[in-house]
């Protein structure tokens, strides 16, 4: 299908720029997705390792865990851990995967003793519960950087789609239809330009035969 | 009247009570059950079947046994010509609900789901309207000292969760420690100093686990032991040393087997065990006792014990653990 125009000289020039244009644009777009796929690549696998990696350090320590409260009744359990000491502080940075915005955290332990995770009393707490939530605590960075991998990648894989959307676009559609157009226009000039050959020729015979009559 | 003829009908009827308790076989098949329903099915031929009809789901048999110790603390305090006795053990109940009730404040939250209403001595509401409009003074004595410290120190330095719970678990050991001397009854003495010291001695461990400092382990000592663990150990002493220290102590071979699985495996859980298990031993010489409050207070304790094995049973058959997980853990009985 080709797009409606003026059959005209301009009009073919401009069309003319526009496929160069499409062709470059393609070219490009088309190198952005390639080297995307690959960072993509490369961080689905961290992602996987990482995920891997936190989901046995978590079923391991939700095992501790469960252990802990099997020896204590649930409302002493609850109370010990209803308030937590430890705090920790987030922070968010943007970091630019070829002008993805992805997310950067940093987790750093606040306050003195952070690496004190014991918020309850020794009394009538087992101390099962001390190795759980040490093991938790330590589980956390990790468990940040996944959150981080698993958005880069989300972003990523957005990003990805849009590119190939594009690239598709400008490759089966959007540049055959230039060229189509560009046919058309130059086939109706030339159409234009042999039309008027033939008819001056048929003048010059009307003219020629006049002068000999 | 003597002072001990007075429990002459409350023995009679512990004695009748203590029948059924679940003996050894009946945990045993529990713990052999393929699953938590047919674990839940051997309670229900026990005194625990009324509670089994009401419940839904196995999930649920928290409230089962929530709604047992209760059961059992009111029968108890209708029985016992003393009522002091049943309370010495209801304080604990007290103060975790004084201990949620600060939390909770400062959280901002309402966590009805944590309270014990019921179990303890002081009626809920009085707890509730202390914290929330700062006045103790219809506390226990200790509790109240201990509330206002908390508040005065809050008030300066920010909430600090786990002072709540140091704090007032000294004042409650510190409460109780009053209560065994003025009672002068051997038998509870013992059992509440034995308790104490082998707290004590798990809580070392567990600091020095946590390498924490030794004025951190001053505070979270608990009063009333018979062992003075600040001056006989030192944090950084390798186990052997601590070991040794102990082993003049009626406590030596538990701690000698508990700590023997600690160097391996970092866990305090063979420890746990065994502690409960002197402790249960200790509980036991009241069977010997024919008239006296210490039958009363046995099986008040071998409920209470009975209660936690059941816990472990069914929270290991619900999550599927081995066998030999739960064994692991399981205490003896007191029967």
């Amino acid at each position: 299908m080709e797009i409606r125009v003026n059959p005209t000289r301009m009009e073919y020039n401009r069309l003319k720029g526009r496929l160069k244009m499409a062709e470059r644009g393609h070219k490009l777009l088309k190198d952005k997705r390639d080297e995307l796929m690959r960072k993509f690549l490369e961080l689905i696998r961290e992602n996987k390792k990482v995920r891997q990696e936190v989901e046995a350090a978590l079923s391991r320590s939700f095992a501790n865990f469960l252990l802990a409260s099997a020896v204590m009744s649930s409302a002493a359990m609850e109370e010990a851990v209803m308030y937590p000491k430890a705090a920790v502080k987030v922070d968010v940075k943007t970091e630019n995967i070829m002008s993805v915005r992805v997310p950067r955290i940093s987790v750093a332990a606040a306050g003195e003793e952070a690496e004190d995770a014991t918020p309850y009393g020794f009394a009538d707490t087992s101390a099962e519960l001390d190795s759980s939530l040490a093991e938790l605590a330590g589980i956390l960075p990790q468990l940040i950087r996944l959150a981080e991998l698993e958005k880069a990648v989300a972003l990523l894989a957005d990003e990805i789609d849009k590119t190939r959307r594009r690239v598709n676009a400008l490759e089966h559609i959007m540049i055959p239809q230039l060229q189509e157009t560009i046919k058309y226009i130059s086939m109706k000039l030339d159409e234009n330009e042999r039309s008027s050959l033939t008819r001056l020729m048929k003048i010059k015979d009307l003219v020629r035969g006049d002068e000999t009559a | 009247m003597l002072n001990v003829d007075r429990y002459a009908y409350a023995v009679g009827r512990i004695k009748v009570m203590e029948t059924r308790l679940l003996d050894r076989d009946r945990i045993e098949r529990m713990v052999e059950a393929k699953s938590a329903e047919e674990a839940l099915k051997v309670l229900s031929e026990s005194e625990y079947s009324d509670y089994l009809a009401e419940l839904a789901d196995v999930h649920e048999y928290e409230k089962i046994l929530s709604a047992e110790l209760l059961r059992i603390y009111r029968e108890l305090r209708l029985l016992s010509p003393e009522e002091k006795i049943i309370a010495f053990f209801a304080r604990k109940y007290d103060y975790h609900n004084l201990k949620v009730l600060f939390k909770a404040a400062h959280l901002k939250e309402q966590r009805p789901e944590l309270l014990l209403p019921g179990l303890g001595n002081i009626p809920l509401e009085e707890l509730v309207r202390a914290v929330s409009e700062n006045d103790f003074r219809n506390l226990p004595l200790r509790m109240q000292e201990a509330a206002q410290k908390l508040v005065a120190k809050f008030a300066e330095d920010g909430f600090d969760p786990q002072l709540v719970d140091l704090w007032l678990d000294q004042a409650l050991y510190a409460e109780l420690a009053d209560d065994v001397r003025k009672r002068k009854n051997k038998y509870l003495r013992d059992y509440f100093t034995s308790l104490v010291d082998l707290t004590n001695i798990k809580t070392f461990l567990r600091v020095r686990r946590l390498q924490r400092s030794k004025n951190f382990l001053a505070a979270v000592l608990l009063p009333g032991g018979s062992l003075d663990l600040l001056t006989m150990l030192d944090l950084s002493d390798p186990l052997e040393v601590i070991l040794d220290r102990l082993a003049s102590t009626p406590y030596a071979q538990v701690v000698a087997e508990g700590v023997q699985l600690f160097q391996q495996t970092d866990t305090l859980t063979r420890y746990e065990k065994l502690a409960d298990n002197f402790l249960l031993e200790r509980v036991r010489q009241a069977k010997y006792v024919t008239l006296g409050p210490e039958p009363v207070i046995g099986y008040l304790l071998a409920k209470e014990n009975e209660i936690k094995i059941i816990r472990i049973v069914l929270t290991g058959k619900i999550n599927r653990l081995p066998v030999e997980e739960i064994r692991e853990r399981l205490r003896d009985v007191y029967v």
